[in-house]
């Protein structure tokens, strides 16, 4: 089954000098269960493409469906996790999580099992009333995952969500998401600029160009992936793959090597 | 969270009390200059009373009940007309960071009458509802309202798009957007607003006071300095101070609680 079909996608952007193109033709398909991720050199309009998903900018040209639906409007069916998080800074751990549910009628009771339940899978009792800014980096992203997950939507759009991790953080969360998916098997389209963090996680690698936009080369990752970390990362298909990526990427960042 | 080393460490609370009266220092200097020049004979008793004498003015009218009178009278103006002019403040700045229709009907109002001085309408104000609270009232509402209308649409205008484009994404309804989202995101700022409102209030009920009511502390006041009196004259400013001053504090108090989540409310706000 289709979940999201993207086809002859255009967007422009209106400069001060004239019209930008940001996307020009963009085709994306992504079956449902299906974890993709879209990888290209900075400014290259990814997350503009997640944004226009998520329904919160308008496209100039061509069709965006999803579930079979023309896209209108953002959608609880499609759960967004932005680059800084994007936590509701006056809500507690608690209420940021309780949000999605109570927008959504969420029974009272409900809504606390669910959030006592998030609370307990994210590790982070005893924090359920501390505000955001009390937090650390990893612990927001956790908060943030944890309130996408709370209203059960069936997509994912992630953008950049490892971004502003250090590298430790990042490897713990990337773990975690990877379990996450294969235990729910959530439609996931995932932006990133990270070559390891796309093949370590997705099924199928999209690289865009640089501006204008536009997906030019794409990989299936077909290794297992149940194992741990180290066995995933030391693997030579692993590897290959990786730096086959990295090439791609890099030749449309204008990399010399082109 | 930072928790402040001098909050329970001996030396820290030496260093609180310390910090307490280099903040009311400066006043204690001003009032004691004021002292001293009368008392020295440097300027004329006839012209300008001591403090004391101005403490000794202020307890007679305490214990004769001149001040409760005339101070509530003045609260209840300043205050109800400073919570009409915010909640006005608030929809109408709210309205114009949301609606470009709003922003175009409200934008050049607001520009053009936001430096006329609000007291100068009290003779008008004063020919159309006459002596009383409703003129009174209405010169505290009109100077409230411009500062807390500009700080609630600069507020919610600095939003920043994700946190809309996240609420849109869990299904909040466009209404909800204005409650859940935009008023407590630019909280700071409207609340900012509000107590530049505060200090305008009691100003602007005093002045209003002296020419359109038959009661009040402005009407205490001008009563008393056309008269002379002027111990009596600065005793009543000096009651309207203190119950401006205490104001200042409260709001401020329920600020730092409302927005303790926020990052800069404890290094801008916080000397408490």
């Amino acid at each position: 089954m289709i979940s999201i079909c993207v086809r002859k996608l255009n967007k422009r952007y209106r400069a001060s000098d004239g019209d930008v193109t940001a996307l020009a033709d963009v085709d994306v398909e992504v079956a449902e269960g299906e974890f993709v991720t879209i990888v290209g050199p900075s400014g290259c309009g990814k997350s503009t493409l997640l944004y226009i998903l998520g329904g919160f900018i308008g496209a100039d040209g061509g069709t965006i469906e999803v579930g079979g639906r023309a896209v209108t409007g953002p959608g609880v069916d499609r759960g967004v996790v932005f680059q800084e998080y994007a936590l509701f800074p006056w809500l507690t751990v608690a209420q940021n999580i309780r949000y999605g549910l109570e927008m959504n009628g969420t029974p009272r009771r409900r809504c606390e099992e669910i959030v006592e339940r998030l609370v307990r899978t994210i590790g982070l009792q005893g924090f359920e009333h501390r505000f955001p800014r009390e937090l650390s980096g990893g612990m927001k992203q956790r908060v943030a995952i944890a309130r996408t997950l709370a209203y059960d939507p069936k997509i994912l759009l992630l953008d950049e969500p490892f971004g502003a991790l250090d590298a430790q953080t990042r490897e713990v969360m990337q773990d975690e998401l990877l379990r996450l998916w294969q235990a729910t098997r959530k439609t996931v389209v995932m932006v990133t600029h990270d070559v390891n963090e796309a093949v370590y996680l997705s099924e199928r690698v999209l690289v865009m160009s640089q501006r204008p936009g536009r997906i030019v080369q794409e990989f299936e990752v077909a290794f297992d992936r149940t194992g741990e970390r180290e066995v995933t990362v030391l693997n030579d298909d692993f590897n290959h793959l990786r730096n086959e990526v990295w090439l791609a990427v890099r030749r449309q960042a204008g990399g010399r090597s082109a | 969270m930072a928790v402040s080393v001098a909050a329970w460490s001996p030396a820290g609370a030496r260093s609180n009390w310390l910090r307490a009266v280099w903040h009311y220092l400066p006043i204690a200097i001003v009032l004691l200059v004021w002292q001293l020049a009368v008392d020295l004979d440097l300027v004329d008793r006839a012209f300008l009373p001591s403090f004391g004498a101005t403490l000794r003015a202020l307890w007679e009218m305490t214990v004769n009940g001149e001040i409760a009178v005339n101070l509530l009278v003045s609260i209840y103006r300043a205050l109800g007309g400073l919570a009409i002019g915010s909640a006005v403040g608030v929809a109408i700045g709210l309205a114009m960071a949301t609606s470009r229709r709003a922003d175009e009907f409200f934008g050049p109002l607001v520009a053009t009458t936001y430096s006329l001085p609000k007291t100068s309408l009290v003779p008008l104000f004063l020919l159309w509802f006459g002596i009383g609270d409703v003129t009174n009232m209405l010169a505290v509402l009109l100077a409230c309202l411009l500062p807390v209308i500009v700080s609630t649409y600069h507020g919610v205008k600095a939003v920043p798009a994700v946190i809309v484009w996240s609420a849109r994404a869990m299904g909040t309804s466009h209404r909800l957007i204005l409650w859940r989202i935009l008023l407590p995101s630019a909280s700071l700022s409207i609340f900012t607003g509000i107590r530049i409102a505060l200090g305008f209030c009691f100003v602007v009920t005093i002045s209003a006071e002296m020419i359109a009511a038959k009661t009040g502390i402005g009407k205490l006041i001008f009563l008393y300095g056309e008269n002379g009196a002027y111990a009596y004259m600065f005793g009543g400013l000096l009651a309207l101070v203190i119950v401006a001053y205490a104001a200042d504090r409260a709001l401020l108090a329920v600020m730092n609680y409302a927005l303790r989540w926020h990052d800069s409310i404890h290094a801008a706000h916080g000397d408490g």
